[in-house]
């Protein structure tokens, strides 16, 4: 285990810190995502939380995949991932990253997604209410104070594995540090 | 403003359709052979179908063929002409529509993409919808989808397995 | 050689390509443009399209034909009950089914509510793409109030399920009724005359948007665009009056129009309709019969219709919609086609129309137009 990722009091203090203040990357996958503007929005306003949004991956903490993801997409979405400086979090939505859901038998789509990524937490439903959405991210938030959100240690440590069923789907992937 | 039975009348006065059809309100159905389809095209926009909705296409796999159906529309006359033609499923090849309608031009690249089917004339037939695809083109009828996704991808276990198992 | 400030200026002859990406907040969804510009001017550009691609006119062929009443809505995510609308209207249209008389007028009441949810929704987006996100706060949650009323008579907020060949699933009851009556008040009362007071008259808005992004209507209807596109470049020209479908023969209602073509003549167009949409609902409710709503067509899971095709449009809030539709006679649909509204113009128009705009505008140009992008993706 590198030194860095050793839970002492400062690791302590930053996770309270991070989990009151998460910057979420405003990237629109899938269909799922025509329920965030109104999880974002003054009804379920979700900024009390602390939540906000960020415009680029390198100043974002928080990668939500809305739905299924396409092989396209999906290249795209490795390449974002990597760029993200840690730690990162990523936030699986909708019943697509699960088990391929409505789109099983597509010739284009992935079935699931903690092949490919780390996923700390799923949200179910189809679409899942924007209700849902905010009891999901309370979770996600618990699981930050308490530091067992440890996604990105687990990329670090079996990125053979990740690797290897990447470049399975799509050929050769371009990658950035 | 002219009504369905006129439009059939100016068709089989002017052209040499295989076989027309009244199909119901409004819409009217024409076949013609693969030689005569473009010329045809170009008289039906020269009097009044300006529109090209869209270009589709069917496998029928058991006639060995595939058949090309180009729906028009008219602003004056509000009728919809649905335009069918056969060609060959060995070797599909066919003219291009883009110097009568520059739009044509996208329509008949995802027809590549899906189906495989040639357009002489349109040479930016890059793909469009799919990327690095290498397997025969997806909507024919001969493409199995669910043996591909059985094939390509794994289910997930629900036994409480660990991925890195 | 020097320019105003003392800084050098660049050689003429020098092009930049750059990526107009998926993940930016000036696209309507997850679909890019490469462009190549040079100084402020777009010079040429061209699509990057298929990121949402799900292949869904090879699923429609797997399953039987009650099944792909689920999956259809899923088509486009903006307003779902189009999808549903025309699939059931093939499958009619094929088999010779006279769906009965209250059906027609559910129908058409469903279908106004989707463009008056849709609309509002994306005059907020317009709105962002300029940076006023008071508009864009405002329209999201005014379209929450239409999607409880949806909630109400579905079950569902985004997804209905609910328009069927036959018919609908189930009746409305009067007090729903009385609840859209409500909302119609309201919407007309209060919240659009503050939407027109604080961005239709603010001069910032009329400056971004007059002699933006113009398209006449001898190219559009080249192309095959229609709908505010066509009516804001001077055409009087709407689907539900030159061929009429579901209860729109017995309303009375008019087709606004402008003269100029550019982003400020759609926008007016739009927010006229929304006025247009109040008019039809209320003359709906009030006339509605009574009688069935749905046809008795026996065991759902062995629907079947005889051998032939048909193609069927409707007008949705970017324009034409259709579906050519082919049967065998079986279980399963042979071939299913979709021909979405902004087809034409995410594709051939972002080659032929989008150079000699300004860099800054580019999100103006892609939003007011109305694209789409799982429409053609599909």
């Amino acid at each position: 285990m590198k030194e860095k990722f050793k839970r002492g009091k400062w690791k302590e203090f930053l996770d309270w810190a991070q989990n009151k203040s998460l910057s979420m990357l405003h990237y629109c996958t899938g269909c799922g995502a025509i329920e965030l503007p109104p999880t974002m929005t003054s009804r379920y306003d979700m900024s009390r939380f602390g939540i906000g949004q960020a415009a680029t991956p390198r100043q974002a903490d928080l990668l939500l995949v809305t739905g299924y993801l396409s092989t396209k997409t999906l290249r795209r979405i490795i390449y974002t991932y990597e760029q993200m400086q840690e730690p990162k979090f990523v936030v699986g939505f909708g019943s697509c990253t699960i088990n391929g859901g409505m789109y099983w038998d597509s010739y284009n789509t992935i079935k699931q997604l903690d092949k490919y990524l780390p996923v700390e937490l799923y949200i179910a439903g189809c679409m899942p209410r924007p209700e849902a959405i905010l009891d999901g991210f309370l979770e996600l938030k618990q699981k930050i104070d308490s530091g067992e959100a440890k996604g990105y240690e687990e990329y670090e440590e079996n990125i053979e594995f990740y690797h290897k069923n990447q470049e399975e789907v799509l050929g050769e992937v371009q990658r950035t540090q | 403003m002219r009504n369905e039975k006129e439009v059939i009348e100016l068709i089989e006065k002017n052209l040499s359709p295989l076989e027309t059809e009244e199909k119901r309100a409004q819409n009217i159905s024409v076949k013609f052979g693969p030689e005569d389809t473009i010329q045809a095209l170009s008289f039906l926009k020269s009097k009044g179908y300006k529109q090209l909705s869209t270009i589709s296409c069917v496998d029928w796999i058991d006639d060995n063929e595939f058949e090309l159906v180009y729906h028009l529309y008219s602003y004056d006359d509000f009728i919809n002409i649905s335009v069918k033609t056969r060609i060959d499923r060995e070797k599909a090849k066919f003219v291009t529509l883009k110097e009568v309608w520059p739009v044509a031009e996208f329509y008949e690249r995802d027809i590549h993409d899906f189906f495989g089917v040639e357009f002489e004339g349109n040479d930016d037939l890059e793909e469009l919808i799919l990327e690095n695809w290498n397997d025969i083109p997806p909507m024919r009828k001969d493409f199995d989808t669910r043996k591909f996704v059985n094939d390509e991808y794994e289910w997930r276990d629900y036994d409480g397995q660990k991925h890195t198992d | 050689m020097m320019n105003m400030n003392g800084g050098i200026m660049m050689d003429k002859n020098t092009q930049t390509e750059i990526f107009f990406g998926p993940n930016h907040p000036g696209v309507p969804g997850n679909y890019g443009i490469i462009y190549d510009f040079e100084g402020d001017t777009v010079t040429e550009a061209k699509p990057n399209a298929g990121h949402l691609h799900r292949g869904f006119e090879k699923l429609m062929e797997e399953r039987i034909w009650i099944k792909n009443t689920a999956l259809v809505p899923r088509i486009c995510v903006e307003e779902p009950d189009i999808n549903e609308m025309v699939y059931a209207m093939g499958y009619e249209a094929i088999g010779e089914l006279e769906v009965p008389e209250r059906a027609h007028y559910i129908r058409s009441i469903i279908l106004e509510l989707a463009r008056l949810q849709g609309h509002i929704f994306s005059i907020g987006g317009n709105a962002a793409g300029i940076g006023q996100y008071t508009v864009m706060h405002w329209g999201t949650l005014t379209r929450d109030y239409i999607l409880d009323i949806f909630e109400e008579i579905t079950g569902g907020r985004v997804y209905h399920i609910y328009i069927r060949p036959g018919g609908v699933r189930q009746d409305i009851s009067d007090k729903t009724f009385e609840k859209i009556l409500d909302l119609m008040d309201d919407l007309e009362e209060n919240r659009l005359p503050d939407l027109d007071k604080t961005l239709y008259e603010n001069p910032n808005a009329q400056k971004r948007w007059k002699g933006t992004a113009v398209i006449t209507a001898e190219e559009a209807m080249e192309m095959g665009a229609t709908g505010p596109v066509l009516r804001g470049a001077g055409k009087a020209y709407d689907l539900r009056k030159m061929m009429p479908y579901a209860a729109y023969d017995k309303v009375d209602f008019e087709i606004p129009t402008r003269e100029s073509g550019d982003a400020w003549a759609r926008l007016k167009v739009v927010r006229e309709e929304m006025t247009q949409s109040i008019k039809i609902i209320r003359q709906l409710i009030n006339d509605i019969p009574d009688g069935p709503v749905k046809l008795d067509l026996g065991n759902a899971l062995k629907y079947k219709i005889p051998e032939g095709d048909a193609y069927v449009k409707i007008e949705s809030k970017r324009g034409e919609y259709g579906y050519y539709m082919v049967s065998d006679g079986s279980l399963k649909p042979y071939r299913v086609h979709v021909r979405g509204a902004s087809n034409p113009l995410g594709l051939y128009g972002v080659t032929e129309y989008l150079p000699g705009t300004r860099v800054a505008d580019v999100p103006v140009w892609a939003k007011s137009l109305g694209i789409c992008p799982p429409e053609f993706d599909r």
